[in-house]
Formats: C-alpha cells, structure tokens, sequence
C-alpha cells in the first residue's frame, strides 16, 4: 500500500527547547493513523510540520508526494488541519463559520452551499446550521470545528485532540465520523493522549514521547509484541491467590487479582476448575484486553498518565 | 480569499456589542453632553452690587454699567452690606462692588481733587473671574474721565465737536470677520469627539489580532491555501470600512441634532477616508508590535487621549498652552481636526486642506510599513 505520509528525521528547536528530536514514521494511504503520547511529547508540532504551519529545523517529510518545504500550497490545497484550538466565532451561525472556512480553502458558490449541508450532516448537526456558535455546547462546537476542516474534501485529515473536554454524545459522533470518512478512503491522523481512543479507531500507531517515536506499528502487532496476556479473577471467599503451572505472576489488583500468563485460556479452566471444589464464589473471571498503557509501560518505564 | 476574509470580520465587528458601545454610542453621549453643557453657556457674567449711596448719579453708574454687553449687575436690596460681605467670605459670591455713601456728592464736588472711591471686594482665589469685572470697572472709569476732561474743555470755551476731537482716541480697532459659517461649541466637540473616537478603532485591531492569534485561529489559516498578506489586508479593510460609518454616523448625528454645517462633503469624505487609513495604519502597526492585547489597549489610551488634550479636541487649539500646541502639532488628531474645521468653519475645500491630509496619510503610511515589517514575527508567534 503506497504512503501518503513519510516523515524522515524532523527535527524542531524552539530556540534552546527541542521540541522534536529526529522522528521519522509512515503513513499508509487510507488509514487511520494514531499519534500518540503525552501532553507536550510533540505531537502537535509535528502536526504542525506536516500541514506546512511551521518549518521544521532539519529532516523532510513528504505530504501525498509533496516536499513539505518545497510544495507547501499544494499539500495545503489537499490537506484538511483540525487544530486542538476550536477556532470558531461564537458570533456567526455555524453556517456562515463553514462558508468562511470552504472560501478559505478555495471552494465557492453552490459548491460550498452544498459540501456545507453534507458536513454538517456528517457532524450531526443538520439541524442547527443557522444557530450562533455561540449557543452551542462544547461538543458541537468540537464537531463543527472538524467539519470546517473537510469542506475541500480533502485526501488526508489531521484531526488534534478532537475530543478534549466534550460530552460523550459528541465522542461518539466523532468516532462514528472518523469511522465514515475512513470508510470513504481519506486518511486520518488522529493525536491523542487517550489511549483508548486509538485502541478503538487506529490500524496503526506511532507512540511519540519527548520529541521521539518510541515505537510504531500495527496496532495488534504492538499489543502482541509488547504486552503480556492477563486473567483477571475476583470472588467471595477465595482462599489466597489463585495458583496454575500457567501463571507467570500474580498481581492483586482491587478486589481481585491479575494473572499474567501466555496461556490464559487454560488459566481461567484451571482457576475455575479450582474453586469449584470449594464454597468459593467467583464474581469475575475474565480475559484481560492487552492496552497500550502496557506497551507505552514497558517502552519508557512510565504511565502514560504521568 | 481577501473578500471572505474582510466579509467574515465586518460580520464580527458588527455583531460585536462592544463595537457599538465604543464606536458609536459612547462619542455621541459625549457629544451630546459637552454639547449641551458649553453650548447653552452662559454668556453674561453676575456682578454683584451694595449701593450705600441711592442717588441719581449712583444709579446712572449702575445704568452705565449694565448697558456693557456681557453683565449683569445684580442687587440684593433684603441683605445688609455686612451680610453680602459674609457671602463673599464664604465663597457664596466671588465679587462685589460697593458705591459708598456719598459718592454723588463727591463727583460733584467742584474743588475734588481727590477721586471718588468706588470698593471691589473679591474672592483671592477667583482671579479669572475677576478679571472681566475689573476691565468693566475700568472702561466705566475711563468713560467718567471722558466726561470730565469734555466738560473742562467746554469750559475753557472749547465747542462740543473740538472737545469730542480732543478726546477721541489716536487707535480704532476694525472689527474684520472673514466669511466664516458657525463657529460654536458644536462645531468644535463634533468633529473633535469623532476624531477621538475613531482612534478607538485601534483597539477593536488589537483585540481582533491578538484573539486570531491566541485562539489558534491564525495558525489554523496557515493550514489553508490562504496567503499571509491576504490576511493582514483582510483584517485591515473592513475596520476602515467601520472607521467610515462611525465617521458618517456621528457628523449626520451633529447636523441633523445640532444643525452643524459640513462644508463642502467631498473634502470632508476625503478627510473622513484618509483619517480611517491613518487611524487603522496606527492600529495595524500597534498590533502587530505589541506583545499582548493589554499592552496595546495601554498605548491606545495614552495615544487617544492625550492627543485628544494637546490636539485640539477637547478645547479650542487657540485656548490652549504653547507648550501643549507645540506638542500636539505632531499629532495627527490635530491635523484631523484642524481639516474638519477649516472645511465646516471656513469653507475649505480638498486644495485648502492638503497639508493635513498629507500628514495624516503619512502617519498612516509610517504604520502600515511598520507593520508589514513587524508581520512575519506576529504570524510565527503565532503558531510557535
């Protein structure tokens, strides 16, 4: 599958800070690509590189065949940014926001009469296109913001921190639009720093942390490779933790326990087969999903969180 | 891309209450106040008189004195003289002019060689008031001299036209009025306050820059075809389009309220536009070099205000100090002012004001360049 994205070595000082320190990934056409890592890793500059906002201080980057330097009014004619920022004006209805954002990009008359109507269904938000900004919640506001941004149809949306500080009806119609506009065949770079957001939408991460790419892959691969398989196992009246030849460790966790093990199939037999045999009450036995917690855990030394 | 650009903040500015409120409404309150208070002045001033003496030739003086335009003499015959003096004492009045008993009998008096006193009391601290008093006193004087020295000379067998000879001044003043419409307070506190307040334009620029570049909305449009100078042309057109409105709308305001006459409206729409260029220049260059919004808004008052006191207006550039005109004739508001003026005063047209309108391009040309050096950094900060 051809890239749509290369990013070869970018370097970004801001004077004496250095932002980003030689990260170099790839893009493949048509997926959606997670940029994940924590508040201040980098991810926005790097976004910023790549939509042509800012200059990188060494390395290249090629935006659907475009030298980011050399070819920057092409890539930004192709390219849909939604920044983290909501940069709307509260006093303008959502429609006249939209129109001034599709003439920004070029797209007029009937033409932006009508990608308007298909964003804002696309949104959710059909029905509001003549209310103020100003009146609406954060979430639409969020939805709005991303819709001002795919008025060019563009080939390749970056979407930064979409999701910060919005409802969960407006998370969902966010997934469920990132969703469509893959199945549409645009490709998504999605920057996060909740991990649970890239586990549900990505095919493919690059896991980013003080200006470096700290690992990249397929999604699953990056499970696989990087986390140990885990039963978890609470109950009533358990009798100490529980004990099978398949167990590598035990870790209490709550009220229960978490068993790490490559086999957990037959730890959870085992363990079930155990306290059949006595008056113990199980509550909760139950495979635990590998997360990339676990993965940014084992590659730095440090939560995701911290 | 520019006409998107300048459609979308004319929208904004306009939809923004605070425009209202700092454009418009507030330079018409002020307007209408100043207007009101100085323009229904009080031209006579009050002096207050005690006379001991109640005779014809006191109340000849008194008649002489309330025949001069511009006072008006004023008696209160319920208070004693000891009353109207604690009056004075305690600032209630700050003058009075007492005729003492006797002072038909002393004008009279052939043999006088003495003159005939006439007492001023007075507040110390009112010498402003006072003055005026004292020039009456002194031409009521005058006019008793005259009197005197033509009796003299009739008597010395002179004829009355030899004596009015004799006495007639060396120097006349010929009152000489070039043709001039209106000249009150109207014409000086309508044009002055919309000059003043067009310059409050600034902080409406700074306010929208500073919120484009915080908001990330300026970093957002560099992700777009959109070319950096069509930005700065696209914010800069409509606050001059704004400039023009409040123009329009507050020189309507003072004729159609106060009657004030515009001169000639191709010069004044000339003035009108170059002001808006010079005003959103500054605004641009300030903008662009301030570090934040209240920095600059800080600039805006000093510059506006204080141009306002030492350009002219809020009193008349004749009244005020040589230092402060010194000062204020490298201002702007100013220029401003003096082209409103000539061309609504004086009826001057374009030819008559170039002068001002040259300045006041210039200023705004100066910020402009300024500003266009300064864009590159306010566009990185921006997104950095």
């Amino acid at each position: 599958m051809t890239s749509v994205l290369k990013v070869d070595r970018l370097t970004k000082m801001y004077g004496s800070k250095q932002a980003l320190d030689g990260i170099s990934f790839e893009v493949k056409e048509g997926s959606c690509f997670g940029l994940l890592g924590p508040n201040g890793a980098g991810k926005s500059t790097t976004m910023k590189i790549i939509t042509s906002i800012l200059e990188p201080t060494s390395g290249s980057a090629e935006v659907l065949g475009y030298d980011i330097r050399k070819q920057s009014a092409a890539i930004r004619q192709q390219v849909g940014y939604v920044p983290q920022e909501i940069t709307l004006h509260n006093k303008l209805t959502a429609e006249q926001n939209l129109a001034f954002f599709g003439e920004m990009y070029g797209v007029k008359g009937a033409t932006l009469k009508e990608r308007i109507r298909v964003v804002l269904e696309q949104v959710g938000l059909a029905d509001r296109g003549k209310d103020m900004v100003g009146s609406f919640s954060g979430g639409m506001k969020r939805r709005i913001n991303i819709a001002a941004a795919l008025l060019h149809r563009p080939k390749l949306v970056i979407l930064d921190e979409p999701t910060v500080g919005i409802d969960p009806q407006s998370r969902n119609h966010i997934f469920e639009m990132v969703r469509e506009l893959c199945r549409e065949g645009v490709t998504l770079i999605y920057s996060t720093h909740y991990m649970e957001e890239v586990e549900t939408l990505c095919d493919d991460i690059a896991i980013i942390d003080h200006g470096r790419v700290v690992v990249q892959g397929a999604l699953d691969e990056l499970l696989e490779r990087y986390t140990t398989k885990a039963v978890y196992v609470e109950g009533i009246g358990l009798d100490g933790a529980p004990e099978a030849e398949e167990i590598k460790s035990v870790v209490q966790e709550g009220k229960g326990w978490r068993l790490e093990t490559d086999e957990p199939l037959r730890v959870m037999k085992a363990v079930s087969e155990r306290y059949e045999k006595t008056r113990a009450t199980i509550t909760a036995l139950e495979m635990m999903r590998p997360s990339l917690e676990s993965v940014f855990l084992s590659m730095t030394g440090t939560s995701l969180r911290d | 891309m520019i006409k998107s650009l300048i459609y979308k903040e004319v929208l904004v500015i306009f939809k923004e209450k605070g425009t209202f409120f700092w454009l418009f409404l507030l330079p018409i309150f002020f307007i209408v106040i100043f207007a009101l208070i100085f323009g229904n002045q009080k031209t006579s001033q009050t002096v207050h008189y005690y006379d001991a003496d109640r005779t014809a030739a006191s109340q000849q003086l008194i008649e002489t004195m309330q025949s001069t335009a511009g006072f008006d003499l004023k008696y209160d015959s319920k208070k004693s003289l000891d009353s109207q003096l604690a009056s004075l004492k305690n600032g209630k009045i700050t003058a009075l002019l007492v005729i003492p008993e006797g002072f038909e009998a002393s004008l009279n008096a052939a043999d006088e060689t003495s003159p005939t006193s006439l007492k001023l009391y007075r507040d110390a601290s009112a010498d402003m008031t006072i003055g005026p008093i004292k020039a009456l006193l002194n031409n009521v004087v005058s006019i008793y001299k005259d009197q005197k020295i033509t009796a003299a000379l009739k008597e010395s067998g002179q004829t009355d036209v030899e004596a009015s000879a004799a006495i007639a001044p060396p120097i006349e003043i010929q009152d000489v009025a070039e043709k001039a419409f209106k000249n009150d307070s109207v014409t000086q506190y309508v044009p002055g306050y919309t000059i003043m307040f067009v310059f409050f334009i600034m902080t409406t620029m700074i306010n929208s820059f500073m919120r484009d570049r915080g908001n990330g909305m300026l970093s957002r449009l560099r992700s777009t075809p959109m070319q950096p100078i069509h930005y700065l042309i696209g914010m800069w057109i409509p606050n001059i389009i704004v400039v023009i409105v409040q123009c329009t709308v507050l020189l309507l305001f003072g004729k159609i309220v106060f009657g004030m006459h515009l001169g000639n409206l191709f010069a004044l729409f000339s003035v009108v536009f170059i002001l808006s260029i010079c005003a959103t220049g500054l605004g641009l260059m300030i903008s662009m070099v301030s570090s934040n919004e209240n920095i600059g808004n800080a600039f805006v008052q000093i510059f506006t205000m204080g141009g306002a006191i030492v350009g002219g207006l809020w009193y008349p550039w004749d009244l005020l100090p040589e230092f402060a005109r010194k000062i204020g004739v490298f201002l702007p508001h100013h220029w401003a002012q003096d082209s409103l003026q000539n061309i609504m005063i004086r009826g001057a047209n374009v030819e008559d004001v170039w002068q001002g309108l040259l300045i006041l391009l210039a200023y705004g040309v100066a910020g402009l360049v300024i500003a266009l050096l300064r864009f590159k950094k306010f566009i990185t900060s921006s997104v950095s």
